[in-house]
């Protein structure tokens, strides 16, 4: 029993570090949280149940449709909504405000179109178990949390290693000086988005597949904000670590406490980091900046 | 060939009329020095020429081409710039700023022999390549500022400030590496308040006082001109 509810806190744990990093890395470039990430982690979702019940992929190529699409679509969203603002140096506000109205009018958009129906992915894994220690455990659960663990170590390699990803983090310290070394800040934030977005697609594959695929699924990243800030916004290994203890907090709190409380002990959670430890477990300490 | 043409350049920060109509050329090779007291409009020219700033009139011309639109463009004319406060990737190792430096450079053995060059400036930097930048000293941030700006083997380098909030003895190390980056074949624009020091290692000098030049001569002649001190009092 515990170890089920270990793996299931993890599994869940490793959609919202999926959906944080997204946050995370957006936050920590242009200073404002993206509340249309939610959004793209929907359509990203519907992409993947198109793939899979009108072409009847598997998994496999539904997760790389869905990634492809979220990244687009995260790309798209900022080139419309974000990119003149920028240029004309609109304080973070705006932009936020821009990212709410995004998130309004894409839901809205698949009501209009597609409709308010909820969708179920077909079976991909049925109900098969791996058994471990003597506990039954979903081959869902596991996978999806190695494969959020995995995908956000790729990353952060990415982000640490390479020369784009120096550029990205050159960029997070002074815009202006990485624009001097020659680096298109353009084409770096469609980067930076492509990533977010193809983040926000594999969470809403597996968010899909675990539960249902409806217009307003989204605002279950709520939870990934919350995330973020427990990690510390703009931080990627924050993401993670704040990802997979929200997600074991919350199971626990669900099977030992009472799953009514469960959003109020995450939300209680959110506020005392907002106001004890603003930048969260692993964030960046906002005294290097002066 | 003039390494820098600068036209009757005027930049205007809302209705603030910063600078006023500046004309000057910097010869291939030459050491040049424009001073004048805090909010003269020294810092503006330079993220002019940087293309940072947009000018409101007159032309820029690096190399004899003008320049181009983007900021990011800038680099591959040949030109680098040492903000003011340095203004490193602070979150960086030293040797990610010194990548960052070469960013345009796709190949790595170039970027090491650059690196390489950096050492031979400030031999310190190879101890430090692996701290983070932030934590380095000011007269190490300086030199690290400088080496990132020469990572893209620039035919100019613009520096801002080189020796602010610097202990004399970093002073001197600072005015000395200039005169040996020149003697590499760069061009050097500087602006200082540290005018005294700076003048004396100038082939050419400029007094700036509220946007516009006020004087010019060769440099050591102007170190001892009596409106250096009128230009710093605001006389």
């Amino acid at each position: 029993m515990f170890l089920q509810t270990l793996i299931t806190g993890l599994s869940i744990g490793g959609i919202y570090a999926l959906m944080a990093v997204g946050y995370s890395l957006v936050f920590s470039v242009l200073n404002f949280s993206n509340f249309a990430h939610g959004a793209v982690i929907m359509l990203g979702a519907y992409v993947g149940l198109a793939l899979a019940t009108k072409l009847n992929f598997g998994f496999g190529l539904v997760l790389a449709g869905s990634v492809a699409g979220a990244g687009i679509i995260a790309v798209l969203n900022e080139k419309l909504a974000y990119s003149s603002l920028r240029r004309r140096k609109a304080p973070s506000l705006y932009l936020m405000i821009s990212a709410m109205g995004c998130a309004v009018f894409l839901e809205n958009l698949v009501y209009a179109t597609i409709g308010s129906r909820f969708y179920a992915f077909p079976e991909f894994f049925g109900r098969q178990v791996v058994t471990m220690f003597g506990s039954s455990l979903s081959l869902l659960d596991v996978g999806a949390f190695l494969f959020a663990l995995t995908a956000i170590l790729g990353l952060h390699l990415f982000i640490s290693r390479t020369r784009t990803g120096i550029a990205i983090r050159a960029g997070v310290c002074d815009m202006t000086m990485c624009s001097l070394m020659g680096v298109d800040l353009n084409r770096l934030i469609s980067i930076v988005f492509l990533l977010a977005g193809a983040f926000a697609g594999v969470a809403g594959v597996f968010l899909g597949i675990k539960y249902l695929v409806y217009p307003t699924m989204g605002w279950v990243t709520n939870k990934a904000y919350i995330a973020a800030v427990i990690g510390g916004l703009g931080s990627l290994p924050g993401a993670l670590a704040g990802g997979l203890i929200l997600g074991v907090v919350e199971t626990f709190v669900s099977t030992y406490v009472s799953s009514v409380l469960r959003d109020v002990f995450s939300f209680s959670l959110l506020i005392a980091f907002l106001v004890w430890r603003p930048n969260g477990l692993l964030g960046i300490d906002s005294e290097d900046k002066v | 060939m003039k390494a820098l043409c600068v036209e009757d350049l005027n930049v205007h920060y809302g209705t603030i009329h910063a600078v006023q109509g500046v004309s000057f050329p910097v010869e291939e090779g030459e050491i040049v020095s424009i001073v004048g007291s805090n909010g003269a409009g020294k810092s503006t020219i330079m993220w002019a020429i940087a293309g940072v700033v947009k000018p409101s009139g007159g032309s820029i011309r690096i190399a004899e081409r003008p320049m181009p639109s983007k900021p990011h463009e800038v680099v591959s004319m040949g030109l680098a710039l040492v903000p003011e406060r340095r203004r490193l990737f602070s979150a960086l190792s030293v040797r990610e700023n010194l990548v960052m430096g070469a960013y345009r450079r796709r190949n790595d053995e170039r970027v090491e022999a650059e690196m390489e060059r950096c050492f031979q400036l400030f031999p310190i930097l190879r101890e430090r390549l692996k701290q983070r930048s932030g934590t380095l000293s000011g007269g190490e941030q300086q030199m690290l500022a400088i080496s990132r700006a020469l990572m893209s083997d620039p035919r100019i380098l613009l520096l801002d400030e080189p020796t602010l909030g610097l202990a004399p003895l970093i002073v001197e190390t600072v005015m000395n590496t200039i005169l040996r980056i020149r003697e590499e074949g760069v061009t050097v624009l500087m602006v200082e308040q540290n005018a005294t020091q700076a003048l004396e290692i100038s082939d050419r000098g400029y007094i700036i006082e509220a946007g516009r030049f006020i004087k010019s001569g060769p440099g050591p002649d102007l170190a001892g001109d009596p409106d250096i001190q009128k230009a710093y009092l605001g006389g």
